[in-house]
């Protein structure tokens, strides 16, 4: 039994492979129409693909009929377009006709229908590639293109207008990714501007009908293009260049006028000069060598012509500070010469026109640094002229401390003030300049704070006459210590002539002065003459004999000269004191005037640095009464 | 002296100046006679294959669209169904190009022609059943409106066209009429969406047609022999 069972069950399963394998050939499956393509619209192809073939060699067979006959047609050609394939030829191609096509799969054991496809051959055309592309690079005025041009496939019948066939191209550099296409309509040229140079391009050219598919894209055409600069950016290369050549010459002819553009763009801001005069020095604290520079030696003028002086009338200052560092100004520093304009009624000098003419700040350095004046031309003709005229002089006198230099002060100082009580004769504290030296004033009369101890070449010196004109000159010299410094103020000849007390002393021989007390190191001024034009010439006395016209102060020991007063136009009166009798004539004088004297109160000492404009009126002083002193502060001249 | 004479012979003949001028009678619908400006021969084919092209492409936009929106996707494919064949003309229309080759240029001519003016009234009725859909697209219907008065032009131009070229003066434009509706069927409905798809493909194989016969008649015109080569 169970023999039969193993035997059965191995014949079985030796017979049921063969059987099976029998069973597997089917009737085929079932085809389907992949495709129909008409490459000119006069032919066409249609393709399947084949089912399962159901184990068994199997046939395929087209069948189709036209849209309204029920004739059935066998394919004509298989072989023509390849395996699976159909093609119709030209006799057999209707268009406009829907063709009605089933594809039978046949093999042994059966056959097997695909479903039936519609196809109008017009609607399923589909061209060949462009042939002949061509792609040229051409040059034009923007640089290079590209020029493509192409042939419709060769079985299109275009040119009867059987069909109409529509080209597109597409264009990438090499190693770009993505395409640029562009429609062409049915032109067979095409141009592409706006190249890479040096690049090299890709073209590809494909078609369609109005009615049909895309043709495939044609084999790739490469091209170079050649290098070149684009226009625009030559242009720019040329004017970058272009500016670069302007900038470098002007950069190299402001480098060879670097000066002189500097200057145009940057003007020196004019500082302060005089002539002579060392800052560095001054920084360093030693006024004396400071303003020993500028002293000039030849000054006062000593020339014995007293005749160019026009001295109107003096103004005098008083230091009563020490100042031994003058504030490196000009004016104030310096002494303060100035002479003034015929349009000029402020003295401008700072603390030199004050009123007190106790000027601290009056700077005994004269300097003949055009600068500090006002108008420096006349000065320094006037200075030069003094330097001159005092050269000639021999009895000029000379100032111990100052070496040579300008003269800045009129021996006569006498204070104008006020330390001393009413009843005190205010002398004037003409103390001077000894103790300091030369550094801030030069005085003619170092010591000797005499009128006539100074002798003015009262020359008129016709170089500054004539530059002045109607000149006033007036002089302030400060001493360190409270210096009073007399002005000679030249004023308008006109004037000086009334004003002029001093001229008094022409006559005499004594010219008054201040006496000084000669502990201090005091100038006597002597004044030796006034000369016609009102000048007073003056000369020191210390130094001196006795000049031609010595005045003497009196007794010795006496420094101080007493001051009748100040007149309207500013001028000191000076009195003599011993000699009564010219006082008288001073009082005339005065009376000639109209003026009256009076006394000023004596200013304070501190206001001796006050600046303004000094009280324009001088009042003349009592003529005699006192053998004191006037206070000048008030009496200083404005201007 | 010769000035005067072309002016005096000017004067006197000025009629037939004015005639030789007109060659062509345009007549309108009314039948009277009215001049026209004469055009040459091949621009005014160029005009009407100019017509012709764009027709086709407008049908063939119509007709997608109206696939798109209405036509269940099964049916589509430009399939004919059975019974919404295309409605067959009067005389055979050649089907292959060597067929077409055969035919002479009146034929070819009158070919067109006759597609003309089938479509005429069909076009007319389409534009009314495509009204009544409620969601047609508004530019199915411009289309469509559109195809209608062009394919009236270019019945014109067609005729014109003969005359000129075929000195055939028999042939009169025809009438629009606001015809009866052939069927009077539901619109949206499968089958009538079936019919008005169906009219859309004939009208645009048609259009196709009237299309190719003019550029074949034009290349004909140009160059005989070259024509035929192919």
């Amino acid at each position: 039994m169970m023999w039969r069972d193993v035997g059965v069950t191995l014949i079985l399963s030796l017979i049921l492979p063969v059987v099976a394998q029998g069973a597997r050939h089917t009737p085929p499956g079932k085809p389907k129409l992949t495709s129909c393509r008409s490459p000119d619209k006069e032919t066409f192809t249609c393709w399947w693909e084949a089912g399962s073939d159901g184990g068994r060699p199997t046939t395929y067979s087209l069948f189709y009929h036209k849209e309204n006959s029920e004739t059935v047609y066998e394919c004509p050609d298989y072989h023509t377009a390849g395996a699976n394939s159909c093609f119709f030829s030209k006799n057999e191609t209707s268009i406009w006709v829907n063709y009605n096509i089933t594809v039978v799969a046949t093999n042994a054991l059966g056959n097997n229908f695909s479903d039936p496809v519609d196809v109008d051959v017009v609607y399923i055309v589909q061209p060949h590639t462009p042939e002949n592309v061509t792609v040229g690079v051409l040059e034009d005025e923007d640089g290079p293109f590209l020029r493509v041009s192409w042939e419709p496939p060769s079985k299109a019948d275009t040119r009867s207008g059987w069909i109409t066939l529509i080209y597109e191209l597409r264009v990438k550099l090499e190693e770009a990714e993505e395409w640029e296409e562009h429609r062409a309509g049915q032109q067979k040229m095409f141009n592409i501007f706006s190249l890479h140079s040096g690049g090299v391009y890709m073209v590809q050219v494909r078609c369609k009908p109005d009615h049909g598919f895309w043709s495939e894209w044609s084999t790739a055409s490469y091209v170079i293009v050649p290098d070149y600069i684009p226009r625009e950016r030559s242009m720019w290369i040329l004017i970058a260049v272009f500016s670069a050549f302007i900038f470098l010459i002007l950069t190299w002819i402001i480098t060879l006028n670097r000066s002189s553009v500097k200057h145009c763009l940057l003007p020196p801001v004019p500082g302060p000069k005089i002539k002579g005069f060392d800052q560095q020095l001054l920084k360093k604290g030693k006024p004396e060598e400071v303003f020993n520079s500028l002293v000039v030696q030849s000054f006062p003028p000593r020339s014995t012509d007293y005749e160019d002086l026009l001295v109107e009338y003096l103004e005098v200052y008083v230091n009563e500070k020490q100042e031994l560092m003058p504030e490196g100004k000009d004016l104030q520093d310096v002494g303060c010469l100035k002479s003034k304009s015929q349009s000029d009624n402020d003295s401008g000098r700072g603390s030199c026109d004050s009123h007190t003419l106790l000027m601290e700040k009056c700077g005994g350095v004269e300097s003949k640094d055009e600068s500090s004046y006002e108008e420096p031309e006349l000065l320094q003709g006037q200075a030069g002229s003094w330097e001159r005229l005092e050269r000639g002089d021999s009895q000029v006198v000379d100032t111990p401390d100052s070496s040579d230099g300008r003269v800045k002060t009129w021996p006569l100082v006498f204070s104008p003030s006020i330390h001393g009580s009413s009843d005190n004769h205010h002398y004037g504290t003409l103390e001077m300049p000894k103790q300091h030296s030369t550094s801030e004033i030069t005085y003619s009369v170092p010591d000797h704070l005499f009128p006539t101890s100074t002798s003015f070449p009262h020359h008129h010196h016709p170089e500054y006459r004539d530059s002045l004109g109607e000149y006033s000159e007036y002089r302030c010299s400060r001493s360190p210590s409270t210096g009073v410094a007399y002005h000679w103020e030249a004023r308008h000849p006109t004037q000086a002539h009334s004003n002029f007390n001093i001229r008094n002393l022409e006559r005499q021989k004594e010219a008054t002065g201040l006496g000084l007390p000669p502990s201090r190191s005091m100038e006597y001024v002597e004044v030796q003459k006034v000369n016609q034009e009102n000048q007073l010439v003056l000369k020191p006395l210390s130094s001196h004999g006795r000049g031609p016209f010595q005045v003497q102060f009196g007794r010795a020991g006496v420094d101080y000269s007493k001051v009748n007063g100040v007149n309207n136009d500013n001028v000191l009166l000076l009195q003599r004191q011993r000699e009564m009798a010219e006082a008288g004539q001073y009082c005339n004088y005065r009376e000639k005037e109209g003026a009256e004297a009076e006394r000023y109160p004596t200013q304070q000492q501190g206001k001796t640095t006050k600046d303004g404009p000094v009280a324009t009126q001088l009042q003349e002083s009592t003529c005699l009464t006192t053998s004191g002193y006037v206070d000048t502060a008030p009496t200083m001249p404005t201007f | 002296m010769h000035i005067m004479q072309s002016v005096v012979w000017a004067v006197l003949l000025w009629p037939c100046l004015v005639s030789l001028g007109v060659p062509l009678e345009c007549k309108d619908e009314q039948g009277s006679i009215i001049l026209c400006a004469s055009i040459s021969k091949e621009k005014l084919l160029d005009r009407v294959i100019q017509h012709a092209e764009l027709i086709y492409r407008v049908s063939e936009e119509s007709c997608t669209l109206f696939e798109e929106m209405f036509v269940p996707f099964p049916m589509r494919s430009q399939r004919n169904q059975a019974g919404y064949t295309c409605a067959t003309k009067a005389f055979p229309i050649p089907g292959s190009k060597s067929e077409i080759q055969q035919i002479s240029d009146k034929w070819l001519l009158h070919s067109v022609l006759i597609l003309v003016q089938s479509w005429i009234e069909p076009l007319v009725y389409l534009q009314t059943t495509l009204d009544r859909y409620d969601d047609a697209p508004d530019t199915l219907l411009k289309k469509t409106k559109w195809v209608s008065e062009k394919l009236l032009s270019l019945e014109q131009g067609v005729v014109v066209l003969i005359r000129k070229m075929l000195d055939d003066d028999m042939l009169t434009t025809s009438y629009y009429e606001q015809g009866v509706a052939p069927y009077a069927l539901q619109p949206e409905v499968l089958e009538s969406v079936l019919r008005d798809y169906t009219l859309l493909s004939c009208f645009k194989k048609d259009a196709h047609k009237m299309e190719t016969f003019l550029k074949l008649l034009k290349c004909r015109q140009t160059d005989k022999y070259s024509c035929f080569l192919h």
